[in-house]
């Protein structure tokens, strides 16, 4: 049996669209070009990548809603191109948002209909549909028409859709967009325990904290290309094993504060964040004693309000890659 | 298709449920062919005619009224399943999106029937109409042909809806031709002949005719099973090419992205 849920092979996408009324112009957008990679059964994989990168485009080619125009991809070993109908049997999908819901429905109507369409057994849909509000949070609303709804709320009713025929992959489009703290944290439980059942999922977002959080492995797209894949402590150390150390400075001192760094070698980035007043200072450095021994003389409010010293959180790295794109 | 009757029986209550949700959307089945019928009986007024003709002119206009809603429904159904990102849902699923038209095309023609229910209780009540002397057996089976054709027209319409987000465009376009064309509200042989040559191509027009007739009490068996013919023949080809379309309709949505309204 091959061990991987998902493969993407040289994935591109490009829309083609035409302007104007008497000349007409045809215009292409690349969406995706040459994305590869593959997702072991049973991992949690992230997307990662500006609004525009390619992200959903690519979640859409895996789940049979867009041909690609180049390349192939495979859901546990079955072409998305000539194997649609065995691959929409086997994955579910959430996307971000209130779409995909009939809003003056309620909860239950609404996945019983979806129940339907993936000719579930009445008695099998029976059972599932309450265990599955419970799993997201929603029992007692099953009766509630999904416009009375809150994001969140509708985001997890798509989630329950989305494994009304307990799929063995599940993609998860910018799941967390739009909902409060609390019902990102209760939406990021639910996405562990799938995973615990041994799902195989692909998950998109903006949110750094959350791919952190829960990917095995995480893939940074920009401008519809693989920047870079793999775990995310991988990603930390291959940006570099620096600290960050950042300090809140009185915007008038803090010349005298760049010039006592100035004896630092070219491994430390030294980053102004002068949007704000007071100013912020952001070192990354591969030598963290060194520079708070430099910053010593300065410890004090005349020119340092603040100070913490931290880790690369994959946050620093998301913005080195991309910055380092845009470069 | 492999015909579930779980779907069946799902399709119907969403539609339903979704039609019935308020008062205008329902009062569209008994607003729209009153208003057809209105105009069709002061039309006939116009012509001179001291009594307006009940086949042609009331249950003429829940004829246009079924045929409106049919078009109307279909175009929302698909256009809002568009715009609430619910036709990604249906086209990622196992189930074909033919299938689902296919049975929503039927819910809306089968719904579209009270129209024509309350323009034949209205030309009994108000007008007067009587059921004596019509052909009763050839009406009916006109007005199975007749939901037949407009199922297969239907079907063929939602396949062109799903096809593109401004398709639904064309659609108005041939609501009101098509109805011109078809001899709603008055016998199709007074349209120039060229015009009926055209008509011939639709099913509905040899269906509608046949029970036209028979309402008027025709009985010649010749004159309707060329009708009833036509109406089949007509039907099926519509089906077959809707057959034909939907895979490459299926993949152009695919690959223009046009799936969803954004």
């Amino acid at each position: 049996m091959n061990s991987f849920a998902i493969e993407a092979d040289a994935l591109n996408k490009t829309f083609r669209s035409k302007t104007g009324l008497w000349r007409t112009k045809s215009k292409s957008t690349v969406a995706v070009e040459e994305i590869s990679f593959s997702v072991e059964r049973g991992e949690l994989f992230g997307l990662l990548g500006p609004n525009g990168a390619g992200k959903t485009t690519t979640v859409k080619m895996l789940t049979t809603l867009l041909l690609p125009t180049g390349g192939t991809a495979r859901i546990l070993g079955q072409d998305v191109v000539r194997e649609t109908g065995e691959v929409r049997k086997h994955i579910g999908f959430a996307f971000s948002g209130s779409r995909g819901l009939y809003n003056r429905l309620t909860a239950v109507q609404n996945l019983r209909y979806f129940a339907e369409l993936y000719a579930l057994d009445p008695v099998v849909t029976r059972k599932r549909i309450p265990e599955l509000l419970e799993l997201v949070g929603l029992q007692g609303r099953g009766d509630d028409k999904v416009e009375t709804f809150s994001s969140g709320m509708t985001q997890r009713l798509h989630l329950a859709r989305a494994l009304l025929h307990d799929p063995e992959v599940l993609f998860l489009d910018e799941p967390t967009v739009g909902i409060d703290p609390v019902g990102s944290r209760e939406l990021r439980t639910t996405v562990r325990s799938l995973l615990a059942l041994g799902k195989t999922i692909l998950l998109t977002t903006h949110y750094m904290a959350e791919a952190e959080e829960l990917c095995q492995r995480i893939a940074i797209v920009k401008k519809g290309r693989i920047v870079a894949l793999d775990t995310p402590d991988a990603l930390k150390r291959r940006i570099s094993g620096d600290s960050v150390i950042e300090a809140t400075v009185q915007t008038a001192n803090s010349g005298a504060l760049l010039d006592c760094l100035h004896v630092l070698d070219s491994r430390t980035k030294i980053e102004f964040k002068n949007n704000s007043e007071p100013e912020k200072l952001c070192i990354h450095t591969p030598e963290p004693a060194r520079v708070m021994e430099l910053l010593s003389p300065y410890l004090n409010p005349q020119y340092v309000l603040g100070l913490e010293v931290r880790n690369q959180t994959l946050e620093d790295v998301y913005v080195a890659i991309i910055q380092g794109e845009q470069e | 298709m492999k015909l579930r009757w779980g779907l069946v029986k799902q399709q119907a209550a969403v539609q339903f449920r979704v039609l019935t949700l308020d008062w205008v959307t329902l009062g569209l089945f008994v607003l729209q062919p009153a208003t057809f019928s209105a105009v069709g009986m002061l039309l006939a007024h116009a012509a001179g005619n001291a009594t307006p003709n009940l086949v042609y002119s009331v249950i003429g206009g829940g004829i246009m009224g079924m045929w409106s809603q049919l078009v109307f429904t279909s175009t929302f159904d698909i256009t809002s399943d568009r715009r609430n990102g619910v036709l990604e849902v249906i086209v990622g699923s196992p189930t074909s999106l033919v299938d689902i038209e296919a049975l929503r095309t039927l819910n809306n023609v089968l719904m579209g029937l009270v129209s024509l229910l309350l323009a034949f209780i209205a030309a009994m009540s108000i007008f007067g109409y009587t059921l004596n002397g019509i052909n009763f057996w050839g009406a009916g089976i006109s007005l199975l042909l007749l939901l037949l054709g407009l199922w297969s027209m239907g079907v063929f319409l939602a396949n062109f809806l799903a096809w593109s987000r401004i398709s639904g465009v064309f659609v108005d376009y041939l609501e009101m031709p098509i109805a011109f064309l078809c001899g709603f509200m008055y016998p199709i042989r007074i349209l120039p002949h060229w015009i009926q040559i055209i008509a011939g191509f639709l099913p509905i027009r040899w269906a509608l005719e046949g029970m036209n007739e028979s309402l008027l009490g025709n009985h010649d068996l010749n004159f309707l099973l060329i009708h009833w013919a036509f109406s089949i023949g007509l039907s099926v080809a519509f089906i077959l090419v809707t057959r034909w379309l939907q895979a490459r309709v299926q993949d152009s949505i695919r690959l223009s992205g046009e799936l969803s309204s954004i």
